[in-house]
């Protein structure tokens, strides 16, 4: 039985809760369940009782410096949701989880590790399951959270994936983006606004895209398939991994899956694309030929 | 009949697919609101044709009742999706959209299309339905006038749209001011129509209820009232009402392939309202929401014994294809139409929403005079 198999997992344990668990620990009164969803009105319009919502591109973000929420944005979000050092957070949201890792890639900078979970599956299969939502949005009483400066160690920068362009650093980068942006056939998937001004990807990178990792229900792959899903790809844990993508939000799914239930060290580079593609004078892999977009 | 159950068992097939509650839910909220400009005869353009020509007010009237329950039904759901309204968020998708010059030639320009063609985007959506021979012509200007606003809006973005402001009332006056403040001007608007107009002497038998409901023209107030509601439980479930979100949505998917489309347009994605993103899915929320407004307007026309089908005269088609150009161009610039951008957008306490209505019936009336002076206009 693989599912009796995974429950005696303690990385998969630590980081995953499924829709039955959560159900039955909704009013626990140590837990804090968040929504963190792609699409707007998403939450508003229904969301799993007892749920609060975080806006993933104001709440958890400095938008001027493009840069993840500082200390005392942080501080004051958490202490609105009510969320101290022992709380345990659970973080759901639409699209597979997607922006919902992204946020636990936030708070692990912060120091929140190991209570912080993903429902496993999100929004998709507690729906699926016919479970209830609510649209009331639940009061809570504020914490007195502190938050210091985050730690650096989780997130690769754009001289760290450089020096591994330039083989000048033993650390293996995945791209997660779909097969075509990472050939360079096209620069971001259709009707993006963030782009580069080249197509391609950085020397030395594989390409798994981010939703391999998923099952058609949107739960996380088995550890043994998720191991071999990367392994294909050269990626085994016995070296550093930088996950990238465009703007570095997709490859924080691969961050979660790779360092909470593989327990591989991994960085996510939240440059990504973006601003690797637009560096002037690094070198870029493009396989399509399209560089400059012409030919 | 057949065509209701048809509608209802089309939303329970679209409803069980995964993730097809918002479908299901789109295609029947847009049959009743179709069903429902059918028979109020909910035409933003007519019923104020109605006031300048015979100083009718009742049509208004029902308009100003529909924003009024939209209003207050609007202020329920924000109230409890966004307690406090004080920040720098925007409640989700609503209609709010820049404040400034260009969306006052937006809705001049779609008032203009109104006189034009004969009714507003909405209206000839219901029209067709109803076998109208503008229709068509003006739906399909309308496509070919968002093209025209799309291959225009890179030079307005960049002169004014970018800078405008956007104004959400309750932001600055709290809920209840909010409320208060439109509530007050919609009384005033009333009181006003009230003043200048005459009420004719009231005809029409009440009649059996099923005669009332399917036969006779239902009075515009139970129409006002009853957009109010649809536009609530709408925003609500779905997304607020809008039924350009599709229709300029495909014109650009279309125009893109063609490559008619500017490289990129500006900015234009980062706002809510009528966004005319591209779709990649076959059936869309505003799809099943326009084809639900299409069918059941159609249903109802034929229980009324009101679809009358004919061919379009040569007047008839330029008017349809001119108007719709104008209405296209309006809805696309000001990111909706009377329904997005008028009534969702004044609803959910957007000042674009008051602007984009003023400078729409500024637009209609001027044309409509300044046609019938040319004797070009009817």
């Amino acid at each position: 039985m693989r599912v009796a198999a995974e429950a005696k997992e303690p990385a998969r344990e630590s980081a995953l809760v499924s829709t039955e668990w959560l159900e039955k620990n909704l009013d626990a009164p140590k837990l804090r369940l968040v929504e963190v969803s792609v699409e707007p009105g998403q939450y508003e319009r229904g969301h799993i009782p007892g749920a609060q919502n975080v806006v993933w591109h104001s709440d958890l973000v400095e938008t001027v410096t493009r840069d993840i929420a500082g200390p005392e944005k942080f501080a004051t979000l958490l202490r609105r949701l009510g969320i101290d050092r022992d709380t345990t957070i659970v973080l759901y949201g639409d699209n597979n989880n997607w922006f919902a890792a992204w946020g636990a890639w936030v708070l692990a900078q912060y120091g929140l590790v190991d209570n912080v979970k993903l429902l496993d599956g999100g929004r998709k299969k507690w729906e699926a399951e016919k479970r209830p939502l609510d649209t009331r949005t639940p009061e809570v009483k504020a914490s007195t959270f502190q938050a210091a400066q985050p730690s650096a160690g989780l997130r690769a920068r754009f001289a760290d994936v450089l020096a591994v362009a330039r083989k000048e650093r033993e650390e293996q980068i995945l791209d997660i983006r779909s097969p075509d942006e990472f050939s360079g056939k096209v620069i971001a998937p259709a009707g993006v606004q963030e782009l580069a001004i080249r197509a391609g990807h950085i020397p030395g990178s594989v390409n798994v895209p981010w939703a391999k990792a998923v099952n058609p229900d949107g739960t996380i792959k088995s550890t043994a398939e998720l191991k071999a899903l990367y392994a294909a790809a050269g990626i085994d844990g016995s070296k550093p991994i930088i996950t990238s993508c465009r703007i570095g939000e997709r490859s924080s799914h691969s961050w979660f899956v790779l360092s909470r239930i593989l327990g591989y060290p991994v960085r996510n580079y939240d440059g990504s694309w973006t601003e690797y593609g637009n560096a002037v004078g690094v070198p870029v892999v493009n396989l399509a030929g399209t560089v400059w977009g012409g030919k | 009949m057949a065509l209701g159950l048809g509608i209802a068992l089309g939303a329970q097939r679209v409803a069980t697919e995964p993730g097809g509650t918002r479908l299901g839910l789109s295609l029947v909220l847009g049959a009743l609101f179709g069903f429902v400009l059918q028979r109020a005869r909910f035409c933003f353009f007519c019923l104020w044709r109605d006031f300048l020509d015979t100083r009718d007010p009742r049509g208004m009237l029902g308009i100003l009742t529909a924003l009024a329950a939209g209003l207050v039904g609007y202020a329920l759901v924000l109230g409890a999706w966004m307690p406090d309204p004080s920040g720098t968020r925007l409640p989700p998708d609503a209609h709010i959209g820049p404040v400034g010059p260009v969306l006052v030639l937006a809705g001049l320009a779609f008032g203009a299309g109104m006189a034009v063609s004969g009714s507003c985007i909405s209206a000839h959506l219901y029209r067709l339905g109803e076998g109208s021979p503008t229709a068509p012509f003006a739906l399909l200007g309308t496509m070919l006038g968002f093209g025209l606003g799309f291959a225009t809006w890179n030079p307005l973005y960049l002169a004014s749209v970018s800078a405008a402001p956007v104004l959400w009332l309750p932001r600055h006056l709290g809920y209840a001011g909010a409320l208060a403040a439109g509530l007050a001007a919609l009384a005033g608007l009333a009181w006003l129509l009230h003043r200048l107009g005459r009420v004719p002497a009231d005809t029409a038998a009440a009649g059996a209820p099923l005669t009332a409901i399917f036969v006779a023209r239902w009075p515009t107030w139970i129409g006002g009232l009853a957009v109010g509601a649809i536009a609530t439980a709408s925003y609500l479930r779905v997304a607020p009402l809008g039924v350009t979100a599709e229709i300029g949505g495909r014109t650009r998917q279309a125009a893109a392939q063609f490559g008619l489309l500017p490289e990129r347009l500006e900015g234009l994605d980062t706002f809510r309202g009528c966004a005319t993103a591209v779709r990649d899915a076959l059936l869309t929320p505003n799809g099943l929401f326009v084809g639900g407004l299409v069918l059941a307007a159609l249903a109802a026309a034929l229980a009324a014994g009101q679809f009358r089908p004919a061919w379009p005269s040569g007047a008839q088609a330029a008017r349809g294809v001119i108007g719709g150009l104008l209405l296209g161009w309006g809805a696309m610039t000001g990111l909706g139409c009377s329904v997005g951008t008028l009534l969702s957008g004044i609803m959910a306490g957007a000042v674009s929403g008051w602007v984009f209505g003023l400078a729409m019936f500024g637009g209609a009336t001027a044309t409509l005079l300044a046609g019938r002076r040319l004797r070009l206009l009817p």
